[in-house]
């Protein structure tokens, strides 16, 4: 069995057999059967997902500690490296803890697209392809009773692009573009150097833009899919750190966005927005509301 | 661009390529070749490049080649050539800009004639009856389009609920349409009027059979069912019964008081055409010759007592009372086969996913010419 074989066997036909179970179980509706399935598929990837949040927290709170440090040690790099990971380990974060999660889920998303491309046939070649990836468990075939599938929703065909569709659908790449911005920019932890928080400020500009344009010529099926897919990513990270990052228009500058100047200004920069003693106390229990609330006792 | 900028840019890219070198395996919008032997004539159409080749049948030497005039872009969809006389008839279409039109053509000069446009792509080839041409669309409409006017007939085109992938059968003024919808339509091959429509449990993408001494129309499904249908009212014939363990997508062959009928799960079955039951010793596995599963999307021929089926893998296979009696090729096959081969005057024509035109002995499966499009 090649790698090709253990892919299909081990991830795709799963997610394929269960995306079309449950077109078949509500009612006929692509749409929902897509809603449904990435909110499944997320709920099964919390578990993977809960130590890329909350280290993406730690991080945001680490910050402060972390800005004076650079401030501390400018002149000498190899000390601030080490301050820097005797920190993380006091704070119990692993600056690369994010890291492991995200790699495990890519595989997760790939299998997703390729079900949701898969189902979507309406091609011959397509539905070869499909057919060979339905399971033929007699109790499963009733499966087959459902190819083509309804792709239409509001509609709009769910297998056609943006470009084929026209009008209004092309709100859709926008759309994947925001949501995917909005989650990033909740979820991506500010650098503790100018450098990181510049790198940190490309990334979540140049991946959103790379989703919307790639959305342009993606099935709007898929967009819906990134689209809630976005959503759930921005509503679990609410819970964990918070909402403040949903008032992106706060301190909004169109000119720095643009600049790739992700850096805060120097006056904030020396600002620390959480006192370290505080901060140490409340690495690993402190929520939003604390944290408002210690703003206004200061 | 600051090296900060640069390298997060290039993550970026790196993440993207990634993913998609990942997604490659997203099917090809394409369809299979079209391939049709008529009048001592061979036209087969692929993907590469994208025209008809018309070539002598006996010879393999190419006369002419038809393609339509004007610039095409981008993926191209075709139908197989129909030909009938002077003329013959093919459809061309592209996703964008999504334009499809029927095109008729001198097949003795590969010159274009007319082309009446359609409104969605059309992937199954034309029927040609009585000075009419009937043909669908991916968009669910069947056309009659008169070839003395050039245009579509007064109360055509009839719409179905989703797409035409088989040909229409016109029979006796009745047009029988087979819809990816899950229905078989019974038109009036005048008016358009629609006579009857039979709801059956799966999606249709061939053409049906009509065995004339019963009176009955023979069609499979993507469910794996065989249905058995009465061609004047549209029931269902009770007590017939089949259903294979894979997707038909083939058109069932009437024989000799049998039907053969080959399925996605590579099996070629004998039936009764009474109860459906199959007869022993099929079916076929076409998995044997290399020990693996195959799958057989093309409809079995038949050439004399031999039923011969190509399949995916690439191979084409002779069969008699379920035994294997040839095959083509003994080595490694080049490319699938998803098109039905053709019978002409004792020899077997197969058109390969890759485009090249090869021919076998139907007695003996020995190889004769072979055709590669040039440029490919």
């Amino acid at each position: 069995m090649g790698i090709t074989d253990i892919w299909t066997v081990f991830i795709l036909r799963p997610m394929l057999n269960t995306l079309l179970g449950l077109y078949s179980v509500l009612g006929g509706q692509f749409w929902l059967a897509i809603i449904i399935f990435t909110i499944i598929v997320r709920i099964l990837m919390t578990p993977l997902m809960l130590p890329q949040q909350r280290s993406a927290k730690k991080m945001q709170e680490l910050q402060p500690r972390l800005q004076e440090l650079q401030k501390k040690y400018a002149k000498d790099r190899e000390k601030l490296a080490q301050e820097q990971m005797k920190l993380y380990r006091e704070a119990g974060v692993n600056p690369m803890g994010g890291c492991l999660p995200l790699l495990i889920q890519f595989p997760i998303w790939i299998g997703l697209y390729q079900s949701i491309i898969q189902a979507l046939g309406y091609q011959p070649l397509q539905l070869l392809g499909l057919s060979e990836n339905i399971y033929s468990f007699p109790f499963l075939q009733t499966l087959w009773s459902e190819v083509p599938l309804n792709r239409y929703f509001l509609g709009m065909d769910l297998a056609l692009t943006p470009q084929q569709l026209g009008g209004l659908t092309y709100a859709l790449p926008i759309l994947v573009a925001f949501t995917s911005w909005l989650q990033s920019k909740m979820t991506t932890p500010p650098g503790s150097d100018s450098q990181a928080a510049s790198m940190n400020q490309s990334m979540m500009l140049m991946m959103p833009l790379m989703f919307g344009f790639f959305s342009l010529s993606f099935a709007t099926g898929l967009s819906l899919y990134f689209i809630i897919s976005n959503i759930i990513g921005i509503v679990t990270q609410g819970f964990i750190s918070g909402w403040e990052g949903l008032l992106f228009w706060r301190g909004f500058s169109l000119s720095r966005l643009l600049s790739g100047g992700g850096r805060p200004s120097p006056q904030k920069e020396a600002k620390p927005t959480v006192e370290p003693a505080a901060m140490e106390k409340g690495a690993q229990s402190g929520s939003a509301k604390q944290r408002k609330k210690r703003r206004r006792k200061r | 661009m600051t090296q900060s900028r640069m390298i997060g840019a290039a993550i970026s890219l790196l993440l993207f390529s990634v993913a998609l070198t990942a997604c490659g395996a997203t099917p090809v919008a394409e369809n299979w070749p079209g391939l049709t032997v008529a009048e001592g004539m061979v036209a087969a159409i692929s993907g590469s490049p994208q025209q008809v080749y018309l070539l002598d049948a006996k010879t393999g030497v190419q006369k002419f080649a038809f393609k339509p005039q004007g610039e095409v872009r981008g993926t191209v969809y075709w139908s197989p050539v129909t030909v009938s006389g002077e003329l013959a008839f093919v459809g061309f279409g592209t996703l964008q800009p999504r334009a499809a039109n029927l095109y008729a053509f001198d097949p003795n000069t590969g010159q274009e004639l007319w082309r009446v446009p359609a409104n969605d792509l059309i992937l199954p080839a034309p029927t040609y009856a009585d000075g009419v041409v009937y043909f669908g669309d991916s968009s669910g409409r069947v056309y009659a389009v008169a070839v003395e006017s050039r245009s579509v007939k007064p109360g055509w085109p009839f719409q179905a609920k989703e797409a035409i992938w088989a040909s229409p059968l016109v029979v006796g003024g009745r047009v029988y349409v087979s819809s990816m919808d899950h229905r078989l339509y019974c038109l009036d091959a005048d008016t358009g009027e629609k006579l009857w429509e039979t709801e059956l449990g799966g999606a249709i993408a061939a053409q049906p059979t009509l065995d004339a001494a019963r009176g009955v129309l023979y069609v499979g499904a993507f469910n794996g069912q065989v249905y058995a249908i009465r061609a004047d009212s549209g029931e269902i014939v009770e007590g017939f019964q089949f259903k294979a363990n894979g997707w038909i997508w083939s058109e069932v062959l009437v024989a000799e008081d049998r039907l053969y009928v080959t399925s996605l799960n590579g099996k070629l079955y004998a039936l009764d055409p009474s109860s459906g039951a199959v007869l022993s010793p099929y079916p076929y596995d076409s998995g044997e010759i290399d020990g693996r599963k195959d799958s057989i999307r093309a409809a079995p021929i038949k050439a004399g007592e031999l039923v011969i089926v190509a399949t995916k893998s690439g191979r084409v296979i002779a069969v008699k009372e379920g035994q294997r009696q040839w095959y083509w090729p003994s080595g490694t096959p080049q490319a699938s086969i998803l098109t039905t081969p053709v019978l002409y005057e004792g020899t077997v024509y197969v058109i390969l996913m890759n485009g090249n035109v090869q021919t076998l002995n139907a007695e003996t499966g020995v190889p004769g010419w072979g055709f590669s499009p040039p440029g490919r």
